[in-house]
């Protein structure tokens, strides 16, 4: 705005001659206001449209500076002689009067010898309607996206033919695209023409973006109408029968009441309140009111109370089907146009269907993220308990360990990205330790008891979870994704998934390759699976089991922690983090079968799809979805106890 | 019972016990005796002793039979719940019968139902009555439904699990699967227990709005007293004799079992609904006592914890289930209550409300490592002396 | 001779390999037989099928007059037919008195609710004293199962075998472990057991088989290589060269 009032100022200036008369010929622009002197000067709200036409059909280059400045009340009147003027610095004293037609200076005035015209609200609106067809044009591409979402907020029809003005000359393609999108949505809005409009509409199919589902959803908006015939000049939607699930018998007899068309229905209620307005010394007409304990003394009370013309009839149940069966009752489209609402019609239904095939590509992606972040919690898990056979229940734990780790290095450096990438091998690092001191203190004394295990564990998991609380308090503590990993990538306007989301899939599938090269093609895994399945040939092999225990459940611990950094990043920092996810982990591992990596990843993912797609039938219950998702591993343990990826024969007896 | 009391010798000894805890608590009671017993405390006594009926109940599967169940308050909570509903159902008639007496009107029994439903669901924008509730009217088929919700659950989630043969860590983890699912199901609002709201004022006894909690509160702890003296001659009733060789039999060696023709998923079934039975009934009597029941306690940390205090009281023996559920349970009251002294370490003080846990839970490690038969042991380990073998 | 046991054409297959292959198998009423074979012939899975506890891929086991199927039965209401199974490993209750261990094997209702409510009667008593002298374990009634040697414990399981009144007993290698003189007793428990009913002894020990004198089957690759007296097998050349490698 600024740059174009400098713009016009300059090129004023350019022109200006020195001395300007007040009647001189070259001065348009005056001219035009004094024959509406009073209106510019008074403006109001209905009448300044008059003088803005007169400007508009004027066609002269100085009007969209004009109206710039009149609507930021920069316009002023000198007093001596009702000429129009800008001021050129509204604090100095006098004031220096500048020409509204040339811009050059035409002497000074006092405060007090000029009027600022402050247009209202009312006359700024009006102005800035008329402004938008002068910012359509405009060189300025931001003024020009300005002025049509301007139109967007407040659409009217006469703002048509300015947008296909617009159009023909508009260059950017996306604004263009932005252009043609809002004359075809205005077009089905105000379309004189009904082919025009049904072409629009149809023009309109497959595009699902939620302007579009916008325009199209109020012209299938209808009202229920009720006749004792089907009008014929009506655009019908429906009819409906009474008594159908679409409308219920009492809903039809209340819009028939409504419409003045049948006497009222008196409800139990309202049989209640005639009654008590009755009561009279403990009786309503002689009937002694502590009888009236059941519906059935109530009903014989009310109708003493009509005989003795105290209360209306009621409509007995036939009077009601009689009323009824003597309407017809529609739903009427609000839009008149029948072959309008059909082509709306189609073509949401089109929409419709192709929305709900990009909402399974969204919860595909949704599924997709939650199994990864299952697979990220419990590939820990399919090592220490897969692999191992130890029952960690202090797993959680390790994955709340590398979260808080995340969130430390982060109150220490201040950059989000560096501190994630200290955070990373950090986390590994301390949890590597805790498991490897936790597997030499505890759970090497219990290798042949794992029942006693879990418990072992489980008193860690409860130590670890209070001492935690002692440190950093109950609360939840800030770990900040960077931005870089903040917003999301959305494909259109139903399909998106976030960054993090996109980073703990990656994540996932680092880990996954990274875990079966080591399992399967370094000295180390060929050690690890030696041991689990002979402990006693493994050593006499030269191979060192503790050594080996020792390492592989660092290594599971290890990973719970660079689990935890990527959950700290969208979960909540709290004590608790890690006990949400152990009973999940668990079952991932269980439901795809121990002792192998693919089963964890076919648990996750089986697990993962499944919650999301219970969320889809029931999209507000998260918590059902659990539910269903517990019950159905549950249920799936029943026929395949060995989960999805199970060994067979002997080697699963070991 | 003679031929019990020759084969378990702890059953005489407990009974005493409990005979003399009766007596005792009665004679310091505010209601019959001196006072010096408040009404909280006599409260939490009562709960602790329901409490030991689920560890013992606890002990029968995990430790004589060797099902580590983790699920198994979610039994207890059932139980609760559905004696939570009639206490609920009949307390809120009362007071909403009470107060529709003062209309214009008598109410007719449609307003009496809906303004009792407002007035209980209310809380979760309920206003009429779930499926669930048929019977909450009447007290006999609530507690008949205390015995046979908990068994039925018991019943069919065992039979699936035995069925397929799902055994040691894995049938951990399914219990503990259960009690999760479940207690996130009761979290929702519109299942119909009134979600995380759960019931309360389950302390008020409809009809006996006139007697005073220092009463009522004695009256549980005698009823715990006498169901946890049942429980444990029925405990001990089932696990001496054959049926009590063939348990332990499964526990140790479920094949050789199976091969001298038992059926094990019978007996593991049999043992774990029995478990689950005796849960309920616990839970039944415990949460009129504790005055509120909600979803968290169906938590599966709940469930981990009794396994915690039967390993520290010693599986595998009765009384070591109820030593340990009533050692630990009345020393965590004791800590996280605030009354242990804090420890002034000149540096840092030890705050016992904070720091039982952490406590508790090296504790408990230190328990499975050293003295992987509990608390018990040390029983067993002092009648031994006495004995020739 | 009426026959007790008749598998015919089984197989099994764990993860391609093939455990089991056509196995053809049959043992009479009261018949004492040795199968013997090289490690992975297959021998203890033909027990897990005889046994229930393995499911073959095809082929059929039928089981005493009527013909049986054992096929769609469990392990337990196999074991309730008369087929008692000797692991390798000796396994008793350890943790129950050898009495009681005699007790929860005598034949009786196997039912819950039964054994719940069961109170053993003087002829029980009786008859676990019977077996525990013919097991020679008279004195150590009292006595907690794991504390008995590994030989008394291998007995005592031949005993809790006894007790359940199979009409077909397994015995998966009765004699590892055991002294010299221990092994005699063996043998002649299993002799006399095979009096009255079919026992299948399986075993390694040569000179054991031999002492136990009766007709021996030779699986080899899960299927029956040969058949016959100890001495008929051992001369055949096949046998030979499974046992001393080619």
């Amino acid at each position: 705005m600024t740059r174009l009032i400098l713009a016009a100022l300059a090129a004023l200036s350019f022109l200006a001659s020195p001395v300007a008369s007040q009647d001189a010929p070259d001065a348009p622009l005056q001219t035009i206001l004094q024959t509406h002197h009073d209106l510019v000067e008074s403006a109001s709200r209905r009448t300044v449209q008059t003088v803005l036409d007169d400007l508009i059909a004027s066609g002269l280059p100085e009007v969209p500076a004009f109206l710039e400045r009149w609507q930021a009340r920069e316009l002023y009147m000198r007093q001596s002689d009702g000429r129009f003027v800008y001021v050129q610095d509204e604090d100095a004293d006098p004031l220096v009067l500048i020409d509204i037609d040339s811009g050059a200076e035409i002497g000074t005035a006092g405060s007090r010898e000029v009027d600022q015209l402050r247009a209202n609200r009312g006359v700024q609106t009006v102005i800035g309607a008329a402004l938008v067809q002068f910012q359509l044009l405009s060189p300025d591409i931001a003024t020009r996206a300005t002025a049509l979402e301007a139109i967007d907020r407040a659409p009217e029809p006469d703002q048509m033919p300015l947008i296909a003005t617009m159009l023909e000359a508009e260059t950017d393609p996306d604004l263009r695209a932005d252009a043609e999108s809002l004359l075809l949505r205005m077009t089905i809005a105000f379309g004189e023409d009904e082919a025009e409009r049904v072409a629009a509409i149809e023009s309109l199919a497959g595009r699902i973006d939620v302007q579009t589902r916008a325009a199209l959803n109020p012209l299938l908006a209808t009202r229920t109408g009720v006749a004792s015939q089907l009008p014929e000049d009506a655009n019908i939607a429906a009819v409906l029968e009474p008594g159908s699930d679409a409308l219920p018998r009492l809903e039809a007899y209340d819009i028939l009441v409504e419409e003045g068309l049948a006497p009222a229905f008196v409800s139990a209620d309202d049989r209640r309140e005639t009654l008590i307005a009755n009561i009279e010394d403990g009786q309503i007409v002689g009937i002694q009111v502590h009888s009236l304990d059941n519906e059935e003394a109530r009903i014989a009370a009310y109708a003493a109370l009509v005989e003795a013309g105290l209360a209306p009839v009621s409509p007995t149940d036939e009077e009601v089907d009689a009323a009824l069966a003597a309407h017809v009752f529609y739903e009427e489209y609000r839009e008149a146009s029948a072959a309008v609402t059909s082509a709306a019609e189609e073509t949401v239904s089109a929409i419709n269907t192709r929305v709900s095939i990009l909402e399974m590509v969204d919860l595909s992606l949704d599924g997709i993220s939650l199994a990864s972040i299952y697979f990220l919690a419990a590939i820990g898990l399919a090592i220490t308990f897969g692999v191992m056979g130890v029952i960690n229940m202090a797993h959680g734990e390790f994955i709340m360990m590398g979260a808080y780790t995340g969130y430390v290095v982060q109150t220490i450096v201040p950059d989000y990205t560096v501190s994630i990438v200290i955070a990373l091998p950090l986390a590994f690092a301390i949890t590597f330790g805790a498991g490897v001191a936790m597997e030499r203190t505890v759970i090497r004394w219990l290798y042949s008891r794992p029942l006693e295990t879990l418990l072992a564990t489980f008193g860690i998991s409860i130590a670890l979870q209070q001492i935690t609380r002692q440190i950093f308090g109950a609360q939840a503590r800030p770990f900040t994704a960077p931005d870089w990993l903040a917003g999301s990538l959305s494909f259109n306007d139903v399909v998106a998934i976030s960054y993090i989301r996109i980073a703990i899939f990656v994540l996932g599938v680092l880990f996954f390759c990274l875990l079966w090269l080591i399992l399967n093609k370094t000295r180390l895994g060929l050690e690890v699976r030696a041991v689990t399945q002979n402990p006693s040939m493994a050593s006499s092999m030269g191979i060192n089991p503790d050594k080996i225990n020792m390492l592989t459940f660092g290594l599971g611990s290890g990973i719970a922690g660079i689990a935890g950094v990527a959950i700290g990043l969208f979960a909540q920092v709290t004590p608790e983090l890690g006990a949400n996810y152990i009973v999940q982990s668990f079952m991932t591992v269980v439901v795809g079968g121990v002792g192998n990596i693919f089963g964890t990843l076919a648990g996750a993912t089986m697990i993962g799809f499944f919650q999301k797609g219970v969320e889809w039938l029931n999209p507000s219950n998260t918590l059902a979805a659990q539910t269903y998702m517990i019950l159905f591993v549950i249920l799936f343990i029943q026929f395949r106890p060995k989960g999805i990826v199970a060994l067979k024969g002997r080697a699963a007896e070991m | 019972m003679g031929n019990l009391i020759k084969t378990n010798r702890s059953v005489p000894i407990v009974l005493a016990l409990l005979a003399g805890f009766a007596l005792l608590v009665t004679v310091l009671s505010e209601a019959y005796g001196s006072g010096g017993l408040s009404v909280s405390l006599t409260k939490t006594l009562g709960m602790t002793v329901c409490l030991c009926i689920i560890a013992l109940s606890m002990d029968m599967v995990w430790g004589y039979s060797g099902i580590l169940s983790l699920g198994h308050f979610a039994f207890f909570a059932l139980g609760g719940y559905m004696i939570g509903m009639w206490l609920m159902y009949a307390r809120t008639e009362d007071v909403i019968a009470a107060s529709l007496a003062q209309g214009q009107l008598p109410a007719t029994p449609a307003e009496l139902n809906d303004a009792i439903a407002v007035q209980i669901f209310g809380v979760v924008g309920g206003d009429s009555f779930p499926w669930m509730w048929a019977f909450s009217h009447s007290l006999v088929a609530q507690l008949a439904l205390v015995v046979l919700v908990p068994g039925i659950l018991a019943f069919v989630f065992g039979w699936l699990a035995f069925r397929s043969r799902v055994t040691g860590v894995y049938l951990s983890i399914l219990t503990q699967a259960m009690t999760l699912a479940l207690s996130l199901y009761l979290f929702q609002n519109d299942t119909g227990l009134r979600g995380n709201n759960g019931l309360s004022g389950l302390q008020n006894i409809p009809g006996a709005e006139a007697i005073p909690q220092s009463q009522i509160s004695i009256w549980f702890l005698w009823a715990s007293i006498a169901a946890l003296a049942l429980a444990y001659v029925f405990a001990a009733w089932v696990m001496s004799g054959k049926f009590g060789n063939v348990i332990r039999g499964i526990r140790d060696d479920e094949a050789r079992v199976r091969f001298l023709g038992y059926s094990v998923e019978g007996y593991k079934l049999f043992v774990f609904v029995v478990s689950a039975i005796m849960a309920g009934v616990a839970g039944a009597l415990y949460y009129p006592q504790a005055g509120i029941i909600n979803p968290d306690e169906l938590a599966p940390i709940a469930s981990i914890y009794l396994a915690v205090w039967v390993a520290i009281g010693g599986r595998g023996r009765l009384y070591g289930a109820v030593i340990g559920a009533a050692v630990v349970s009345l020393l965590s009251t004791w800590f996280t209550g605030g009354r242990a002294p804090d420890i002034n370490l000149g540096f840092y003080t030890i705050q016992w409300v904070d720091w039982w846990t952490v406590l508790l839970g090296l504790g408990f490690v230190l328990v499975t490592l050293f003295a992987p038969k509990g608390l018990g042991g040390l029983v067993d380990l002092m009648t031994r002396k006495g004995e020739a073998k | 001779m009426s026959t007790l046991l008749e598998v015919s054409g089984v197989s099994v297959t764990f993860d391609g390999f093939r455990a089991i292959n056509n196995l053809s198998f049959q043992i009479g009423a009261a018949e004492l037989r040795a199968v013997i074979g090289p490690n992975g012939a297959g021998k203890t899975t033909f027990m897990d099928i005889v046994t229930g506890k393995t499911r073959p891929d095809e082929g059929r086991v039928l089981w005493g007059e009527k013909s049986v199927s054992l096929l769609g039965l469990n392990e337990a209401q196999i074991a309730r037919e008369g087929v008692g199974r000797k692991f390798q490993r000796p396994t008793v209750f350890e943790d129950q008195t050898v009495a009681d261990n005699l007790m929860v094997a005598l034949k009786k209702d196997r039912g819950p609710l039964a054994v719940l409510l069961f109170r053993p009667t003087p002829e029980d008593h009786t008859r676990v004293e019977e077996l525990a002298s013919e097991i020679g374990l008279s004195d150590h009634l009292q006595t907690q199962a794991g504390i008995l040697s590994h030989g008394q414990k291998q007995w005592l399981e031949i005993g809790m075998l006894l007790a359940q009144e199979p009409r077909l007993l397994l015995v998966d290698e009765p004699a590892a472990g055991m002294t010299g003189p221990e092994r005699d007793h063996t043998t002649e428990l299993l002799k006399e057991a095979a009096k009255t009913r079919a026992v299948v002894v399986v075993e390694h020990d040569m000179d054991f088989v031999r002492k136990l004198n009766c007709k021996v089957t030779v699986l080899h690759e899960g299927s029956v290589l040969a058949e016959g007296s100890l001495d008929h097998v051992t001369s055949n050349q096949e046998v030979i060269d499974v046992y001393l490698g080619r």
